[in-house]
């Protein structure tokens, strides 16, 4: 009988060997603890970018606005200087606040400006000036120049360093720009070509490859880089040396802004001169909630995130979801079913409150969502949406997301993004910047309180969220990359430590679901098969996405243990994330 | 004789080992390939842009239709389809399909080129980026019915491909990167 027992695990290890799926690389090593400063972000070599500022006496934000840019160098596909984002910052002692420097949707937009097919169904692609060129392949409102909000990120994190640095904060001395900036300007000329780059590069082959500036960055001999190779990328670091020197104006006035008008109109885009100088970042009073007298302080409009993160939260509160257990059928039941009512009034009601009137009170009212969970039942599911939904947006695990926080309680959570990987695809010849496309994030024709509006930011889901505990002490920082599923991923991650006692590792690792209003019910491999099962029993159409999927959101976060007062850094194993401590 | 009970912790090393000595991995002796070539997709992922690359620099006679239905084999005059085996569901949404619609035009397209006397050469460049639960699907609906199989060898770390290609006794080639892959695809034509 042993002798056969020991054929059978023989066997299936065989089995699962030939069949079974990837794990992620250095899955143990991910996160980091530490008694000083604790960092996480998408990429080990960032999160050393982080580190070395706090060891050398910067702040929380002076580390954050260091990885910020280092981060648009070491992860082009998912952010950079033709990005944009949000910030939020809570310094001791003082209040907290958003910073909000999402792209703007330039002067000359117009709510129908993204053009269709007669029927209705396929948008058409921007088209070039040049008519001699090649015609653009893909929809204008993801590829090409028409696809490109006014970027923001050179603006927010500049913002970010000028007025709660540690110089501005008159904490430090030593945490200049041109301090803060070196690191991206150094690691600008050795861009490693991670598995994830690889892949990135990849999947999105088709795009870099109809724009020759892309190409010739991002290809090498028109095929994709192998793992192991290193970019060099001499434009985009004379592009921060510029912005070292002379700050944000060399981004958004002089010929670095020529050269990215140039180009967008080039490639069948409306940006102008007025639109770059224009560019405006918005200070916020950040969303807040509770969640079992933890605080949680998180992204406004034009971010949904923060308030759909606070109002799921609130919906689950009605639920004793520590006796239901983490990723039982019970608590995803849940889960599932608190989602699509969420989504169900994230499409009808977000957008960018400088346009639209936005019930944010109501949205994350304890009240409002213990209606709403009284629609919920534990055996059975909810009938078809309780509103009409967004289209189902297909998304990747885009944008980029970390966190720092130190000793003395000072946190930083930064998601910044180009949208999807490689956004528009277009590069400025010249300058290394990748252009976003954040204009595909509004409802692209006219009647939505999304819909595209001249200076308008589009509706985001990126929430770098902060939590304090029930005695009012700095406890996580966190955010996620993934579109839509950022607002889930956080909340689940917050459950999972508030609720479930778990680590921040733990809780970034575990497996996790997503559903909307109108979406299939997405079940990472991992859940549970007694799960599975049981959420099946009820009727649920499960869709199974693999062990470890970026389609989950991908996140960094830390938290401060009191009593060992140990900071924790906790990374995605989904992506490269790393930890970093000391 | 009866094993002592310490031999059997080997028992598994041994079978483990046995199984993969007998998965062969096999090279194309000669060329099995006529043209013209037509270029398709199974899965929808960019890996179909990068083989034109590849043919495109092999001079190759070909056309691409990385959708093309069973109904449209004929019709295009190919004597050989050449598949980027790959799935991504940007590619599938993009393309307006379902996985589980692709996997039905990957089966009804096969069983097509097989009755009309096609050559079927599975190329797979995605590496291990291309691979996992959506990649995997398409893999395993299209290998089998593959007379050659060409393989970045990233994407066959876990020996998937050696497996499924030594049970149907299908030629399979591993290349390094994917700008070798040009040239085992090139001298499988005729």
């Amino acid at each position: 009988m042993n002798r056969i027992i020991v054929i059978g695990i023989a066997l299936s290890g065989a089995v699962s060997v030939a069949f079974g799926q990837a794990v992620p690389a250095n899955l143990h090593t991910r996160g980091a603890q530490g008694a000083n400063g604790v960092v996480a972000t998408a990429k080990p070599d960032s999160a050393q970018v982080g580190i070395d500022i706090l060891k050398k006496g910067g702040n929380a934000v002076d580390a954050a606005v260091a990885i910020g840019f280092a981060q648009g160098v070491l992860e082009p596909n998912a952010n950079g200087l033709g990005g944009g984002g949000f910030i939020t910052i809570k310094l001791v002692g003082k209040d907290p606040i958003v910073i909000d420097f999402r792209e703007m949707a330039p002067i000359a937009s117009k709510p129908d400006m993204f053009k269709y097919s007669e029927d209705g169904k396929t948008q058409l692609p921007a088209k070039r000036t040049d008519s001699t060129a090649s015609a653009i392949v893909g929809p204008g409102s993801q590829v090409g120049g028409l696809a490109s909000g006014v970027p923001g990120d050179v603006a927010g994190l500049l913002y970010a360093l000028e007025n709660y640095g540690s110089v501005a904060q008159k904490t430090g001395k030593t945490m200049t720009r041109q301090a803060v900036m070196q690191p991206a300007v150094d690691w600008a000329m050795k861009v490693p070509v991670t598995s994830n780059l690889a892949g990135a590069i990849k999947d999105n082959f088709d795009k870099i490859k109809q724009f020759p500036a892309a190409a010739s960055l991002y290809l090498k001999d028109g095929l994709p880089y192998d793992i192991g190779d290193t970019i060099q990328n001499p434009d985009l670091q004379a592009t921060l040396k510029a912005i070292q020197a002379d700050g944000a104006k060399a981004f958004y006035e002089g010929p670095i802004a020529a050269a990215v008008v140039s180009e967008v109109l080039a490639q069948g885009g409306i940006l102008s001169l007025a639109d770059m100088r224009g560019y405006k970042v918005e200070a916020r009073k950040p969303v807040t909630g509770t969640y079992r007298n933890y605080t949680i302080i998180s992204t406004p409009p034009a971010s949904s995130g923060g308030t759909h993160i606070i109002q799921l939260l609130n919906i689950l509160e009605n639920f004793d979801m520590k006796s239901y257990g983490q990723n039982t059928a019970k608590s995803l039941q849940l889960w599932g079913e608190a989602m699509r009512l969420v989504y169900a009034d994230r499409a009808q009601f977000m957008a960018d409150t400088a346009f639209v009137k936005v019930p944010l009170t109501g949205l994350t009212s304890k009240a409002y969502a213990k209606d709403l969970a009284a629609l919920i039942a534990l055996d059975k599911v909810m009938p078809t949406p309780v509103a009409p939904g967004d289209p189902s947006k297909y998304e990747s695990g885009s944008t980029t997301s970390f966190s720092v926080m130190d000793k003395d309680g000072n946190m930083v959570a930064c998601t910044k993004s180009i949208n999807y990987f490689f956004g528009s695809g277009v590069v400025i010849p010249g300058t290394g910047i990748v252009m976003n496309n954040h204009m595909d994030d509004f409802v692209l024709k006219p009647g939505s309180v999304n819909s595209v509006e001249p200076k308008k930011r589009p509706l985001s889901s990126m929430s770098p969220t902060l939590v304090l505990d029930p005695q009012g002490r700095s406890f996580m920082t966190l955010g996620a990359a993934g579109a839509t599923r950022i607002i889930t991923a956080v909340a689940q991650i917050i459950s999972d430590v508030v609720d479930h006692g778990m680590s921040i590792q733990a809780a970034i690792s575990a497996p996790r679901i997503y559903r909307t209003n109108t979406s299939d019910y997405n079940v990472e491999g991992r859940i549970p098969v007694s799960t599975t099962n049981g959420l099946t029993a009820l009727g649920h159409k499960l869709l199974f996405q693999d062990d470890y999927s970026p389609s989950q959101g991908v996140s960094q976060g830390c938290l401060y243990d009191y009593a060992t007062k140990t900071l924790y850094a906790g990374a995605d194993p989904r992506r490269d994330g790393q930890g970093v401590a000391y | 004789m009866r094993l002592p009970s310490r031999s059997l912790t080997f028992l598994p090393a041994l079978l483990l080992l046995s199984a993969s000595l007998s998965a062969q991995t096999y090279t194309l002796k000669a060329p099995i390939a006529s043209k013209p070539a037509l270029l398709i997709s199974i899965g929808q992922s960019a890996d179909v842009e990068m083989v034109k690359v590849l043919l495109d620099r092999s001079k190759l006679d070909y056309k691409a239709d990385p959708q093309v239905k069973a109904g449209g084999l004929a019709a295009s005059g190919a004597k050989t389809l050449i598949i980027a085996i790959g799935g991504s569901s940007k590619g599938l949404g993009a393309a307006g399909i379902s996985a589980d619609a692709e996997l039905d035009r990957a089966k009804v397209l096969l069983a097509e080129a097989k009755k009309l006397g096609l050559k079927i050469i599975g190329i797979h460049v995605g590496g291990e980026a291309r691979r996992g639960e959506l990649s995997d699907k398409f893999i395993l609906a299209t290998v089998a019915s593959c007379d050659y199989v060409i393989v970045v060898a990233e994407g066959n770390a876990d020996g998937l491909f050696t497996k499924l290609c030594a049970a149907a006794k299908i030629p399979l080639d591993s290349v390094e990167k994917i700008t070798k892959a040009g040239d085992p695809l090139f001298k499988a034509f005729k």
